[in-house]
């Protein structure tokens, strides 16, 4: 009996509650934007844009009048299988694909806050103009840009050429007026005069040349080094080629924090880390369609290598188009390199090799990935042994083999790291 | 007055050499696209067919060699762990071939940490950072999600729902179980404490979740 009461009593207050909320319609609209945006914003958006489920702009007036949108909100399934017609033409148009059940998920009261949001829509952002104005003056900044100093040197240098040949001008037009017998001597051409000097100082032309052929020689040996070898050490500057799109790691993985081995999946089970497919951009940008910086131009060719149609979310099979990615990271045919040996049984960090992606915004080659790169990592890097099932045997065999001496460091070379034969078969 | 003489030749000359030296010096532009002089490019790109690479057929088309496999072909540890024609709905009837352990659960942990976490975020509340950015996050694991059933879990992993995009071609069958593990766990099903020693095989809460249903 006297649960009975407390039970009214509370269906009473939750009463009082709903129609106070009724009554405030602002404060029903606000609270229906949060139900909306927890329950509703993961397939609908609030503008015609068709994610898994329709748009539901201008949806008010499109539904039968009366209760049938709460009803289709609280069981869909069930007004299909009553022989609705609306609800059976939704279900036809959006290949019969069911809307979730949300009876016992949220109250009735809160379907009324989410269809009184409905009604009313969003308010219109005021947002946009700030950012406009930001990336005209990003813009703006780019293109000042600095001068190159060699550019500087170059007009310096002009200008000084001027002014000397000027000032000599000058000088020989007055010494040929007042002294006329130097005239002959002024006359002579200018590659006779430089062999006649050249004739006076031999020593010190010798050990020009000595030095300069050195200086060649140095420099030519130099760049043999840098044949086939896509980083220069000293400027720290790598290959880093314009890709078909302007995919950016420091937002993927930076700003957004993304995991390197969601997209490059194959890393600790294949020998490549792979290039993610174009399904695994999907994954995200089939529901974000315009990216901070590009917009919807970037974008739009991923859809268009999935053969996706963003207005109606299907994709075409026959309109699909891969993306050609151009691989910044090249090893030589020659030699062999597997990434999930390195990564899962070397525990090496994706940095080690590939250097700071996260603030990359486009992707360029950080380590010279030469032989002597290699052998050099593989002579420094102490192996993990310690509690890696790969090891155990091998742990417990050499603990064996070095019992008497002492060695205080087990690096990679030490077990055969450095054998030709280990990358070269 | 000679313009010869005006403007002295061994002057000019000397200053065009420089000239011509610094402007050598700024043309040598880095070219980003261009991966540097390769001697013997044959060393470098094979002609032979590696995953990523292209070559040209004898027609002269340029292919990748990246092809789709032959239809039907399925990947290690890729088996369709779902039968065909199986909906959303029927997913209940799914069981996880692999028996919870603390080992699994660390597993699909780190799993997670990986493949789950940017969108639904570190306790699986549906605040990661990608979930932000998308029309809506996703919901709570131990909120709308809490009474989700094994098998459904497994079905949006392969299948993808909502706005989740499909995740059953980047994580194998094992994986995904692992990570329907640990996607209970943070459901908060699991009430007992994770048991210290493996012989405890915890099949206790997996039957608590069926008789919730």
């Amino acid at each position: 009996m006297i649960k009975n009461i407390s039970r009214l009593a509370l269906n009473l207050l939750m009463g009082l509650v709903l129609t106070g909320f009724l009554f405030s319609g602002k404060a029903l609209a606000a609270d229906g934007k949060a139900i909306f945006k927890q329950n509703c914003a993961v397939c609908h958006a609030m503008t015609d844009q068709k994610l898994t489920g329709p748009g539901l702009k201008g949806v008010m007036d499109r539904v039968p009048k009366g209760p049938w949108l709460h009803d289709w909100i609280k069981n869909s399934d069930k007004l299909i299988k009553s022989g609705d017609a609306y609800a059976n033409k939704i279900l036809k148009e959006n290949n019969n694909a069911t809307m979730s059940v949300f009876e016992g998920v949220i109250s009735d009261g809160d379907i009324d806050a989410i269809i009184e949001y409905l009604k009313k829509g969003d308010e219109p952002p005021v947002t946009t103009v700030t950012t406009t104005d930001s990336t005209t003056g990003e813009v703006a900044t780019d293109a000042k840009g600095g001068i190159d100093p060699l550019y500087i040197i170059l007009a310096i240098i002009v200008i000084l050429a001027i002014l000397i040949s000027i000032l000599r001008g000058v000088r020989n037009s007055i010494s040929s007026v007042t002294e006329k017998a130097s005239e002959e001597e002024l006359a002579k051409p200018f590659w006779q005069e430089t062999k006649e000097w050249m004739a006076g100082h031999r020593r010190f032309i010798g050990v020009c040349c000595i030095i300069l052929l050195l200086i060649g020689m140095r420099g030519c040996w130099n760049s043999l080094w840098q044949v086939g070898v896509y980083y220069d050490e000293a400027t720290d500057k790598g290959y880093k080629p314009e890709q078909p799109i302007k995919f950016s790691h420091k937002l993927h993985a930076g700003d957004n924090a993304i995991a390197c081995q969601y997209c490059h999946n194959s890393v600790e089970k294949s020998r490549h880390a792979g290039i993610p497919t174009v399904n695994v951009c999907m994954n995200c940008h089939k529901a974000i369609q315009t990216g901070p910086k590009y917009g919807e131009k970037e974008i739009a060719k991923i859809y268009e290598a999935a053969g996706f149609d963003p207005k109606t979310g299907s994709y075409s099979r026959s309109k699909e188009n891969p993306i050609q990615w151009i691989k910044v990271h090249n090893l030589p045919d020659h030699v062999y390199f597997n990434h999930s040996q390195h990564v899962v049984v070397g525990k090496q960090e994706c940095t080690t090799c590939h250097g700071d992606v996260k603030s990359m915004t486009v992707a360029e080659q950080k380590q010279p990935l030469t032989m002597t790169w290699c052998i050099d990592c593989h002579r420094k890097t102490e192996v993990a042994m310690e509690g890696n099932a790969y090891y155990d045997k091998l742990h417990a065999y050499l603990k064996d083999k070095y019992k008497g001496e002492h060695m205080k460091t087990f690096t990679v070379d030490k077990m055969g790291g450095i054998e030709c034969a280990k990358c070269h078969y | 007055m000679n313009l010869n003489k005006f403007i002295n030749l061994k002057a000019f000359a000397i200053s065009a050499v420089a000239f011509a030296f610094v402007a050598g010096l700024t043309s040598c532009e880095e070219v980003p696209n261009s991966p540097g002089f390769e001697f013997m490019p044959d060393m470098y790109r094979t002609r032979g067919l590696r995953y990523y690479n292209q070559y040209v057929t004898a027609t002269g088309d340029t292919l990748n060699a990246a092809r789709i496999p032959v239809s039907g072909t399925v990947a290690r540890g890729f088996l369709p762990a779902i039968p065909k024609g199986m909906t959303y709905d029927m997913a209940d009837n799914l069981r996880n071939p692999i028996p919870f352990s603390p080992q699994v659960e660390k597993e699909g942990e780190v799993l997670y940490g990986k493949f789950c976490v940017h969108c639904h975020g570190d306790a699986g509340k549906g605040d990661g950072k990608v979930a932000a950015k998308l029309p809506g996050p996703p919901p709570a694991y131990d909120g709308a999600l809490k009474n989700l059933s094994e098998g459904k879990i497994f079905y949006s992993i392969t299948n993808g729902k909502n706005s989740m995009g499909p995740h059953g071609l980047i994580l194998d069958q094992d994986e995904r179980w692992k990570l329907t593990h640990y996607v209970q766990t943070l459901q908060g099903v699991r009430n007992t404490p994770v048991a210290t020693d493996s012989t405890a095989t915890v099949t206790a809460p997996v039957a608590e979740v069926k008789e919730k249903k």
